[in-house]
């Protein structure tokens, strides 16, 4: 049955493909077999599981008085007291018995206080199940899968593959005959988007309507799968599975580098990489023998995880988070096995221990990863996956770089640095300016203030600028302020430097107060001009120190401050600046350091530069310093000397001082490229492993016994010949005799096209989970798939190829009495188009769509300040939205950046997952706000503008079909004459208001940044607007029908 | 447009389609329950609009609004007066009260961990007399109508992991948040808004997630929508450039004849319920920016809340706070941030309690003033309590404290709960709990239970488990009520 939850607000249904509160599986599939003898495994099982496993069941430590149920040879067994809880055949004797049907003073089973009490027709299936023989058989999904007979049918013209007859028996079972097959326009709407998530155009749908050869279905089902758009499809829903995103994820959720890892599956869909390759590769890629590097990139499957590195968190706890988030991820993934549960105990429903929990666990326990990562992008490991062009220029820098550092030895070994070249020639003056800050901040400055990283405004002439070609300004009402901290180098303080900035006051709006704080890891060091508003510090105090009245407004002027006086001691090193004031309008420039401590190259002779000391110079040549000049071997010696050559010795600065400038483009190209170059996350092994323990109640500070990596006893052992490890549970996972994996796959691509899995609960095969509601075509379809070699477009085709897929989608009373969900299919699939076709779809129908494949993840519109409301901000990735411009603006929805802390609104909206974690089944709701998304989003504005220009120019002359037209477009079929009515009434009225108001035609037309083409009348244009407003908000045309 | 009672009589070309438009999902989701039909009628006071097909208790709080106050503000500085602590300033935490326990990677490698006593004096205030800082002077005023929770704690020990647990029941992303299972338990009375709404302001500190409003596992309609302050104040809520409220009404005529003549030809009654979604849509087009408009309230709320109309601020969001439950929106969730007071706490926290006390008191004043507090929970919180050694030097005005889950202040006010008292007791130091302890679990149990809701029952289950706000632990705190 299908449960319609409404609400007061909403009244819309949600159907709940997840399920609610308890009991849910059993009652459709009870009315839909007629009573016959009690089957355990469909009729008794899941009794067992709701009502008596919490204390009955397979977890140990819960278990009362010694009776398992889970199990055939401890259910039969002894209790503690001696009693039989089962005897076959006699209820007096089966202790079972006599607790379930106790009355209340002798207390039943289940206790009352567990809140899950039998029902009546509960308590007599076990009575008769008892009475039959108690015959038990193990969970079915336990058993590997055997080829089915085909079942009998009585219309034998009806299936037109073997799937239909599984589907056709149950049919006729119920009384219930298919529907009609659709029109062959619907049929091709339906295939196109099921196999490549985009609508078929007008011409296509003439064409398959055209071709009468009895091929001509098979024909269009060939062409789709040939097309890259089907990988794109099929990519979707393992994207949600390996929970793929452009973010970490945690706290800051700045950006990462997968989407070569996202390339691979689309590219191994295109290709047909059969399913037990693809998931070979995609769990130990990196460890098949001489693993190519797309096997590499395959193997980032289980790094799609979220990585963290918020401050102060420990690394053990999120490693542990990181390999548990694995281990739940494949279970699902391909066993259909909700292991989560074992992470802190026993399972209550299914036979997976805790101790089997962390085997598994120690499969990806091996990793040379960090617990606390992905500050920078990517966290290790990863791969850098250059560019032909790429690896061109790279080799092109290496032989510069070779070159280059020939002429720096033959250079080096010319320089006599002269003693006597000395002071009077090079003096030092007696203090320079150090310029810290002027067009740019320091390099590392982590940019903040009141608006996060928006708080740096740079401006340029015609505003007042100083120093260079810009500076910097903020307008403020009360307090305000714009800052940096995290410069490296820090800023090194002597006795007796000043601190300098340069400042203009806007006449029109001065400020009241402005000041000046300085970060040497602490903020306590502040000067201020004007009057006392800002509130920090003491007062008279290096923390608050007066410096008097504010400078004169419209003039530059230079605040100098003391080092000292503001508590910034010899020796200090200034990582960050703010620049702070209370109203008014600002503008700051150059800002620095005046000192008297001479710079490195001052220095004349190799000893005067060793004496000082410099705490800036590189770490390893103060090393070097340090060493006693007598203890020195050869090849120090000469690190010293040329370094000192290179960058210090005066007499060698017009040689040296252009070739270090020529070495610095030359690592900055370096910098460049390797930033250019792709990265992404891959799965490697450490060469010593990390040992794996239990950890008690799943508490990564509580380690229990050791244990090494292994399989769940429950399901078959490791096949012969493989290692017991990554590699080895993949092949284990794709074994023909594996009971689950081939169930699992086929049961998911079959809910892709037909909407609910055979088993509901796709990711619960378990006994928690829902009966089959065809378990015959379950198991020819698994047999098959393997059968044929997993191969996953056959296995598409196999589906659509079917009678069953082809029916017409309309809801008669008959089907929506009996099966409103259409489980039996009776009639072919109808529901809304998951998110990303919705948007897709749009950009189709307009002509917007941009093909292009693959390739890094897009910004498209967004409302403005939804990431930045939320973020840290600083210098991190992915905490400004910068939309993409151009045709990446229409790219395919797949292709959108996943921001996990804040998911693209077009995409959640309609019931996209966040990507946090693994995500089986979408939900599927129909909400006012997806209303509202598709009436009044951008994208969908500009679509429908779009579409009203490919209707005024491809649509023939007069507005009857022009409507026409556009309406085939969104559907591949013509409108009613009721339709057309409607439409035309839209229409003419549109056109009349926007003829009167050109001003609100203008603005509806110019939605959007793709070109208008200036040759159509705006007032028409945005009629037509109007009218592909309406046809994108159709339920027909987001429909899948 | 039509009504709801026009739109069924237009549906009715069938009978069946009548039961899947009217709003009686909750019957059939009554047998799923309990096995049994509840009798709602029998007893109004149960009614339930959401999952649960009635409610297990009277209902005290008919709604919530959740003041969380992002970064976690120190119970020591603003709650929890503490003048061992200001007499033993400067000295070393005595390794007995830390007992070992776990610190951060912030201070764990600082070679001493000083105490230092909290920044302002504390009074006492109200009838009841309960000491708080004098940097709540608002706060101090409604202390008779607040129940002050000196003694919650929590188990993570960083911000991430702890606004998901305190407001998920577990540390790992995944779970629907407090007001997403009220959402979806208790459903909502309004037509014309969600019911759960979250509010954010405060820039800067720590960041936010989406997920901290989120449904978790929960379809995706019980996820908290954002109202915002600026822009579309709900996400497309606004028309575009070009079309005014006329023409959609009639491209929505339009969709909706295209629609209902879809209906009659295909029978799914799907397309029903997708043409009563547009109907809704349509309300909140104005629905939404009149409960935004503040403007219209009287110059003396606005200065009673420090609310100043068309600005984006944590005042302006307590007034909202106040239209929303006037409006009977289920849960209201407001974010305020930056109180990650790792350094500079004396003018960081001075500066916090300016933006947010006058506006917290303004709330539930107000809601007393209307009558709405004795139907309206106010939660106001962080996510963990701050250690009671500094973070970094100490001088007068400039030290800093890192974050301590073993104890932390939270105070409750109406929706059945008892003001004027404080629950729970913590140590010299504000470092442990000496009596009353109240886990997160137990305070997540505590809201439903004033919301009606016995957190054991109200589950749902996703991938094999009935899962529950509470996990598996979870008392409620008898003492908070009224």
């Amino acid at each position: 049955m299908r449960i319609r939850l409404v609400a007061a607000f909403y009244c819309v249904s949600v159907i709940f493909i997840g399920t609610a509160g308890a009991a849910n599986q059993p009652a459709e599939a009870n009315q839909m077999v007629p009573v016959a003898k009690v089957d355990f495994n469909h009729d008794v099982r899941h009794i067992f599981s709701n009502h008596c496993y919490a204390c009955h069941g397979p977890d140990a430590n819960k278990r009362k008085a010694g009776l398992r149920l889970d199990r055939k040879e401890d259910a039969f067994k002894k209790l503690k007291n001696g009693d039989l809880a089962l005897v076959p055949g006699d209820l007096k004797k089966s202790a079972l018995w006599d607790r379930v049907s106790a009355t209340e003073d002798r207390k039943p089973m289940p206790p009352a206080d567990f809140g899950k009490p039998l029902s009546p027709k509960e308590i007599d299936t076990l009575k008769r199940w008892v009475v039959e023989g108690a015959q038990w058989e193990d969970h079915w999904a336990y058993i590997a899968p055997k080829r089915p007979q085909l079942p009998e049918v009585k219309n034998k013209s009806w299936p037109r593959n073997d799937m239909d007859y599984f589907i056709l028996s149950r049919l006729e079972k119920e009384g219930l005959q298919p529907s009609p097959e659709t029109d062959k326009a619907a049929l091709l709407r339906r295939v196109s988007f099921d196999l490549t998530g985009l609508p078929p155009t007008p011409a296509e749908v003439d064409a398959f309507v055209a071709d009468s050869s009895p091929g001509a279905y098979e024909k269009v089902v060939d062409r789709l799968l040939a097309s890259p758009a089907y990988g794109e499809r099929m990519a979707v829903q393992w994207l949600d599975l390996a929970r793929y995103a452009d973010t970490n994820g945690y706290h800051i959720d700045n950006a990462r580098e997968m989407w070569l890892w996202r390339e691979w599956v689309i590219n191994a869909f295109n290709k047909d990489m059969p399913f037990d390759q693809f998931t070979v590769e995609q769990l130990a890629g990196d460890l098949l023998p001489s693993a190519t590097v797309d096997q590499k990139i395959a193997s980032g499957f289980n790094r799609n995880q979220m990585v963290n590195f918020e401050g102060g968190a420990d690394p053990n706890e999120y490693l542990s988070k990181y390999v548990e988030d694995r281990v739940v991820t494949t279970a699902t993934v391909w066993l259909g096995t909700t292991i989560a549960c074992t992470e802190c105990h026993d399972h209550k429903y299914d036979p997976f221990t805790q101790k089997e929990f962390y085997q598994f666990y120690a499969f990806f326990n091996g990793i040379p990863e960090n617990g606390l990562d992905g500050q920078k992008v990517n966290p290790v490991p990863s791969l850098n996956v250059p560019t032909p062009e790429q690896t061109a220029k790279q080799k092109d820098i290496q032989n510069k770089r070779t070159a280059f550092a020939e002429r720096i030895k033959s250079e080096v070994a010319k320089a006599h640095p002269n003693e006597s070249v000395t002071s009077a020639a090079v003096k030092p003056p007696d203090t320079r300016e150090v310029v810290w800050l002027d067009d740019a901040p320091p390099p590392g400055a982590v940019l903040q203030g009141n608006e996060g990283t928006a708080s740096w405004k740079f401006v340029t002439k015609p505003a007042p600028v100083f120093s260079g070609e810009k500076a910097h300004t903020r307008t403020a009402q009360g307090l305000s302020q714009h800052f940096f901290t995290g410069a490296t180098p820090p800023l090194h303080i002597s006795a007796g430097d000043k601190l300098f900035a340069y400042v203009w006051l806007d006449p029109k709006n001065p400020p009241k107060e402005i000041m000046l704080q300085f970060n040497d890891g602490s903020w306590e060091h502040r000067a201020y001009w004007g009057g006392n508003h800002i509130d920090w510090g003491v007062e008279k105090t290096p923390n608050r120190l007066p410096m008097g009245p504010l400078p004169e407004v419209g003039k530059w002027t230079r605040l100098e401050v003391d080092a000292q006086a503001v508590g910034l001691a010899d020796g200090a090193n200034m990582n960050g600046i703010a620049f702070t004031q209370f109203d008014g309008t600002v503008y700051w420039d150059k800002a620095g350091l005046v000192t008297r401590t001479p710079p490195a190259m001052a220095f004349t002779t190799q000893a005067a530069w060793e004496a000082a000391k410099d705490a800036k110079l590189p770490k390893p040549i103060q090393d070097l310093i340090a060493v006693a000049p007598a203890k020195r071997t050869d090849p120090q010696k000469a690190e010293l000397r040329t370094y000192f050559i290179r960058y210090v010795d005066g007499g060698s600065r017009p040689v040296f001082d252009p070739l270090n400038k020529e070495d610095e483009q030359l690592k900055k190209a370096e910098a460049d490229l390797n930033a250019a170059t792709p990265s992404t996350m891959v799965m490697q092994e450490m060469e010593k492993p990390r040992d794996t323990f239990l950890l008690i109640r799943g508490d990564w500070q509580n380690k229990g016994e050791k244990v090494t990596a292994g399989v769940p006893k429950s399901l078959p052992p490791l096949p012969p010949g493989v290692k017991n490890d990554r590699l080895g549970l993949a092949k284990w996972l794709v074994a023909p005799d594996h009971p689950l994996t081939a169930r699992v796959t086929v049961n998911r691509y079959w809910e892709q096209i037909f909407g609910i899995g055979i088993v509901r609960t796709s990711e619960d095969f378990g006994s928690q989970g829902e009966w089959p509601s065809n378990p015959q075509l379950l198991d020819y379809l698994a047999t098959e798939f393997i059968a044929q070699k997993w191969d996953v477009k056959k296995f598409m085709k196999l589906l659509v190829m079917s009678a069953a897929y082809r029916q017409s989608s309309h809801v008669t009373p008959e089907l929506e009495q009996k099966d409103p969900e259409n489980r039996l299919l009776g009639r072919g699939p109808r529901f809304r188009l998951p998110a990303e076709m919705i948007r897709d779809n749009a950009l189709a129908v307009s002509g917007l769509l941009n093909r292009q494949l693959g390739g890094p993840s897009v910004r498209p519109y967004q409302p403005p300040g939804l990431w930045e409301q939320i973020a840290f901000g600083g210098d991190f990735s992915a905490q400004t939205y910068l939309q993409s411009h151009g045709p990446d603006l229409y790219r395919r929805s797949l292709y959108t950046f996943a921001k996990r802390s804040l998911p693209h609104p077009s995409l959640v909206t309609f019931d996209a997952p966040n990507r946090e974690v693994c995500t089986d089944r979408r939900p599927r709701t129909n909400t006012p706000l997806q209303a509202l998304e598709l009436l009044n989003d951008p994208i969908y504005v500009e679509s429908a503008r779009v579409l009203g220009q490919r209707v005024m120019k491809e649509g023939g002359a007069d507005v009857a079909s022009r409507l026409r037209y556009a309406f085939k477009l969104s559907t591949a079929r013509l409108p009613s004459d009721q339709e057309l009515a409607v439409l035309r009434r839209i229409y003419d009225k549109q056109l009349a208001k926007y003829q009167k108001d050109k001003d609100a035609a203008l603005k509806l037309v110019s939605v959007g940044e793709s070109k208008r083409p200036a040759e159509l009348d705006v007032s028409e244009l945005a009629a037509w607007t109007a009218v592909g407003n309406v046809l994108l908000n159709l339920d027909e045309v987001i429909t899948k029908g | 447009m039509f009504s709801p009672q026009e739109l069924r009589q237009a549906l009715t070309r069938r009978t069946f389609l009548t039961r899947s438009t009217t709003c009686l999902g909750g019957a059939a989701l009554a047998s799923l329950l309990n096995g049994r039909l509840s009798a709602a009628e029998d007893a109004p006071d149960l009614k339930s609009y959401g999952a649960l097909p009635q409610l297990h208790f009277a209902p005290k709080a008919k709604r919530v609004i959740y003041l969380f106050q992002s970064g976690a503000p120190s119970h020591i500085d603003l709650f929890d007066p503490k003048p061992e602590l200001t007499k033993r300033t400067g000295q070393e935490l005595p390794s007995s009260v830390r007992g070992g326990q776990r610190i951060t990677g912030m201070t764990s490698g600082q070679s001493q961990l000083l105490m230092v006593g909290p920044s302002n004096k504390f009074v006492r205030c109200g009838a009841s007399g309960v000491e708080i800082s004098e940097l709540l002077p608002h706060t101090g005023k409604i202390v008779d109508d607040i129940a002050l929770i000196r003694a919650m704690y929590t188990e993570p020990i960083n911000h991430d992991p702890a606004v998901t647990f305190l407001l998920t029941g577990n540390q790992q992303p995944g779970r629907p948040t407090i007001g997403a299972w009220a959402a979806y338990g208790l459903g909502s009375v309004n037509k014309n808004l969600p019911e759960f709404v979250a509010l954010l302001s405060g820039g800067g500190g720590q960041p936010l997630l989406s997920r901290y409003w989120g449904n978790g596992f929960l379809p995706g309609r019980y996820q908290g929508v954002q109202f915002r302050s600026s822009g579309d104040p709900v996400l497309y809520v606004n028309n575009p450039p070009g079309i005014d409220a006329g023409t959609r009404r009639d491209l929505l005529e339009g969709i909706q004849d295209l629609n209902r003549l879809e209906l009659g030809a295909v029978g799914d009654p799907e397309i029903a319920t997708r043409i009563n979604a547009y109907e809704m849509a349509y309300r909140m087009q104005t629905s939404v920016p009149d409960l935004m408009d503040i403007s219209k309230e009287p110059e003396s709320v606005l200065q009673m809340y420090g609310a100043e109309p068309g600005k984006a601020s944590y005042a302006n969001n307590c007034l909202l706070a106040r239209r929303l439950a006037e409006r009977d929106v289920r849960y209201v969730q407001l974010y305020h941030r930056d109180w990650d007071h790792h350094g500079n706490l004396p003018n960081e926290i001075k500066r916090q309690c300016g933006l947010t006390d006058r506006a917290s008191a303004a709330l539930v004043t107000d809601l007393k003033q209307r009558g709405l507090l004795d139907s309206t929970l106010v939660i106001w919180g962080g996510e963990f309590g701050r250690t009671a050694y500094s973070q970094g030097k100490i001088s007068p005005d400039n030290f800093g404290r890192d974050h301590h889950p073993r104890c932390f202040s939270v105070w409750m006010a109406g929706g059945g709960v008892k003001g004027g008292q404080v629950i729970g007791k913590t140590d010299d130091f504000g470092y442990n709990i000496v009596e009353d302890g109240v886990h997160a679990h137990d305070f997540q149990a505590t809201i439903l239970r004033l919301m009606g809701v016995d957190h054991t029952k109200l589950t749902y289950r996703y991938q094999g488990r009935d899962f529950r706000l509470t996990d598996v632990t979870g008392k409620v705190v008898e003492k908070l009520l009224a």
